[in-house]
C-alpha cells in the first residue's frame, strides 16, 4: 500500500512519498495515544463528577418544589447550562481559546483540552444529576423531611441515594460523550487516540491507522457502555438479586 | 395527646388565595384513634402535612404535648418532627435499602451509633412482625409487607403521636384489616395518639375511637364512631355505613328502610318486630356489624303491613327508625335490583 500523496507546504505544490504506517509499527504509535486519551478522558470526569454533581444537586432543588426553592439562582444556573450546552464542542473549544490560555498557559496538548473539555462537560452532567433526581418520587423527599432529615441528608441519602442508577447510568453516556469529545480536541493538537485519527487517518490518508483508531475507538466505547451496564445492575437491587 | 387550634392554611395571596383549610379546631387524647375522613380535595392531604409539620400553618397552631409545634424556627422545627411519626401512603421506602435500613432512616438522620440502630430496628421490626423479610428489599416484599416497614419507621423515634395518611389506600382489604390491626395494637402497647387519615369509609369503622368529616376545609361533622353510627340524624354517622342493593319487596308489601339508632338493638329484632305486627318481615338487604362491641348497621324490609304509624312504632320500641318505600333520609343509595318472585327468598348483598 504506497501511494504518492499531494500536500500543500510552504515551498508550494510538493510531492511527498507516503506510506501506511507498519501493522508492526501500529502499537508504538497508538498505545502512547491511547494513554493519552485516558487520562485526558479521566481528568475531565473527575473534575466533571466533583463540580457537575453538586451542581445538578443545587440546580435540582433551587427549583421550584425543591428543598430550598431559589427560583433566581435556578434561572441563571439554567440559562448558563443551557448556553454551554447549546455550542457544538468544537466552536465552544475555539471560543474559549483565551480562557483555556488564562487558565492552563498553553492552547495546545492535553492540558489545553481539559479545560473546554471540562467545561462541556460539567453542563452536561448537572442535566444529567438533575434529571436522574427528577426521576425520585416527591414522596421519597416527603418520608425524609417527616424521618427529620437535614437537607443535606435528605440529598445524600433519600435523593442521591435513590437516584444512583440513574446517575451511573448518565456517567456512561457522558464517558462516552468525553471520548468523543477528546476525539475532536484532538484537532487542535491535544493528543491521544482522536489525534493521532486526524493526522494519521484523515490528513495522511493513513488507513491503517485509520482504521485501527476506529476499531480502538469501538472496542473502548463498547466497554465503557457494558461496564457501565453492570454497575447500573449492580447498584439496583430488583436487577441485582432478580438475574440469579 | 395532639390538639389543633384555629388551624389556618391558606395558599397564594390577596384575590387569588385559596383557603384549604379552615380554621380547625380538634384535640386527640393519648391512646386514642381519631380518624379524619372526607371527599377528595376537602383539605386532607394539606392537613396532614401541616400535623406532621411538612408545611406550616398561615395561622393557628398545632400543639402536641402542651407544646406550639408549629411557630417553631426551621432548625427546631426538624426536631419536633420527630416526635411525630408518618405512615405515608404506599409506604414510600428508599428502593435501594432493605427494610432494616428503611426503618433505621429516621435513627441515622438523628446520629444514633450503628450499634443501637441495629437494636432499635431488630425491636421495630419484631414489633411489626416482618422478623424474617429484615433483609428484604421494598421490591421483595408486598404492599401489607411494605405498609408494616413505614409503620416501623414511622415509630423508630419514639414518637407519641401517629399520624396515617391513607395509610391503607391502595391495600386489599384483608391487609388493611391487618394493618388496621396492627396500628390497633400499637395504639394500646404504645399508648400511642393516632390521627388516621382516610377516605375509606370501611376502614374508619374498623379503626377509629372517633371521626371527624372534613369538607371543603372545614370539620362539617365530628363524635364518637359509635355515637354517630346509631344516630339516624347525624349525615357523617349516615356516610360511614356501607349502602347496599336489595330485592324488591313482594306485592302488597311496603319496602321499609331501617337504621340501628340506639347502642342496645336486640339481637333477634326482625323476629320479634314480625311478633309484634303478627306479619312476615322479609329481609331485602342489610349491611350490620358489631363496632366497638354495639351493634350498627342498617337494613331494608319488606313489611306486608299498611299501618306505617305503627310499623314506625315497632320499629322504635327496639331501638330502630325506620322510613317506609325504601326511602334512604340522605340522597342516593342502593338501587332496587331485580324484582324476586312472590315466595322466593329474596336475593341479600351482606351479611345480616
Amino acid at each position: 500500500m504506497s501511494a504518492v500523496n499531494v500536500s500543500s507546504g510552504v515551498g508550494g505544490l510538493i510531492y511527498v512519498p507516503r506510506a501506511d504506517v507498519p501493522v508492526a509499527e501500529l502499537p508504538a504509535l497508538l498505545l502512547p495515544a491511547y494513554g493519552e486519551t485516558v487520562l485526558m478522558v479521566g481528568i475531565v470526569m473527575a473534575v466533571v463528577l466533583v463540580i457537575g454533581t453538586p451542581l445538578g444537586v443545587l440546580l435540582h432543588n433551587a427549583a421550584p418544589g425543591g428543598l430550598f426553592e431559589r427560583p433566581a439562582l435556578h434561572a441563571v444556573l439554567g440559562w448558563i447550562i443551557s448556553v454551554g450546552r447549546s455550542l457544538p464542542f468544537l466552536i465552544l473549544m475555539a471560543s474559549i481559546v483565551p480562557f483555556t490560555r488564562f487558565i492552563t498557559g498553553t492552547n495546545i496538548g492535553i492540558a489545553a483540552a481539559v479545560v473546554p473539555m471540562s467545561l462541556a462537560g460539567i453542563a452536561f452532567f448537572t442535566r444529567i444529576v438533575e434529571n436522574a433526581l427528577r426521576s425520585v418520587p416527591p414522596s421519597i423527599v416527603r418520608v425524609a423531611r417527616a424521618s427529620g432529615g437535614s437537607n443535606l441528608q435528605i440529598m445524600r441519602s433519600a435523593q442521591f441515594g435513590e437516584a444512583v442508577p440513574a446517575v451511573l447510568g448518565g456517567l456512561t453516556i457522558q464517558v462516552i460523550a468525553m471520548i468523543e469529545y477528546s476525539a475532536i480536541a484532538g484537532t487542535i493538537g491535544a493528543g491521544g487516540i482522536g489525534y493521532v485519527a486526524v493526522t494519521y487517518g484523515y490528513q495522511r490518508f493513513d488507513n491503517t491507522v485509520m482504521l485501527a483508531t476506529i476499531l480502538i475507538l469501538v472496542a473502548t466505547v463498547a466497554f465503557v457502555q457494558v461496564a457501565g451496564d453492570r454497575l447500573v445492575r449492580w447498584v439496583t437491587p430488583q436487577k441485582r438479586l432478580q438475574r440469579a | 395527646m395532639i390538639s389543633l387550634l384555629e388551624l389556618t392554611k391558606t395558599y397564594g395571596r390577596g384575590a387569588d388565595s385559596v383557603t384549604v383549610l379552615d380554621r380547625l379546631n380538634f384535640e386527640v387524647g393519648a391512646g386514642e384513634i381519631f380518624a379524619v375522613t372526607g371527599p377528595s380535595g376537602a383539605g386532607k392531604s394539606t392537613l396532614a402535612q401541616c400535623i406532621n409539620l411538612l408545611e406550616r400553618p398561615t395561622s393557628g397552631s398545632v400543639v402536641v404535648n402542651g407544646e406550639d409545634l408549629s411557630s417553631l424556627p426551621e432548625k427546631r422545627l426538624r426536631a419536633a418532627r420527630r416526635r411525630i411519626g408518618t405512615v405515608f401512603q404506599s409506604a414510600s421506602l428508599l428502593s435501594r435499602r432493605t427494610a432494616s435500613e428503611n426503618i433505621a432512616l429516621p435513627l441515622e438522620y438523628l446520629g444514633v451509633t450503628p450499634g443501637e440502630i441495629q437494636a432499635r430496628v431488630g425491636e421495630l421490626i419484631d414489633r411489626v412482625g416482618l422478623g424474617p423479610k429484615a433483609h428484604s428489599y421494598p421490591f421483595q416484599l408486598s404492599g401489607g409487607q411494605a405498609q408494616r416497614v413505614g409503620i416501623a419507621r414511622a415509630l423508630a423515634l419514639r414518637p407519641s403521636i401517629l399520624l396515617a395518611d391513607e395509610a391503607t389506600s391502595g391495600l386489599d382489604p384483608d391487609t388493611t384489616s391487618s394493618v388496621v390491626e396492627l396500628l390497633k395494637q400499637l395504639r394500646t402497647d404504645l399508648d400511642l395518639t393516632v390521627v388516621f387519615i382516610t377516605h375509606e369509609m370501611d376502614t374508619v369503622r374498623q379503626i377509629a375511637d372517633s371521626v371527624a368529616r372534613l369538607e371543603r376545609g372545614r370539620i362539617v361533622e365530628t363524635g364518637a364512631l359509635v355515637d354517630l353510627l346509631t344516630d339516624h340524624g347525624s349525615p357523617l354517622g349516615r356516610a360511614l355505613q356501607p349502602r347496599r342493593g336489595f330485592a324488591a319487596a313482594d306485592d302488597g308489601a311496603t319496602t321499609w328502610y331501617v337504621t340501628y339508632d340506639s347502642a342496645d338493638v336486640p339481637g333477634d329484632w326482625i323476629q320479634r318486630v314480625s311478633a309484634d305486627l303478627a306479619v312476615p318481615v322479609h329481609l331485602l338487604g342489610a349491611s350490620v356489624e358489631t363496632v366497638h362491641g354495639i351493634n350498627t348497621g342498617s337494613a331494608t324490609l319488606g313489611i306486608a303491613s299498611e299501618d306505617e304509624g305503627l310499623v314506625g312504632h315497632v320499629l322504635t320500641r327496639y331501638g330502630l327508625i325506620g322510613t317506609p318505600d325504601g326511602r334512604r333520609e340522605s340522597g342516593a343509595g342502593g338501587a332496587p335490583i331485580s324484582p324476586v318472585r312472590s315466595g322466593a327468598v329474596p336475593a341479600l348483598e351482606g351479611a345480616a
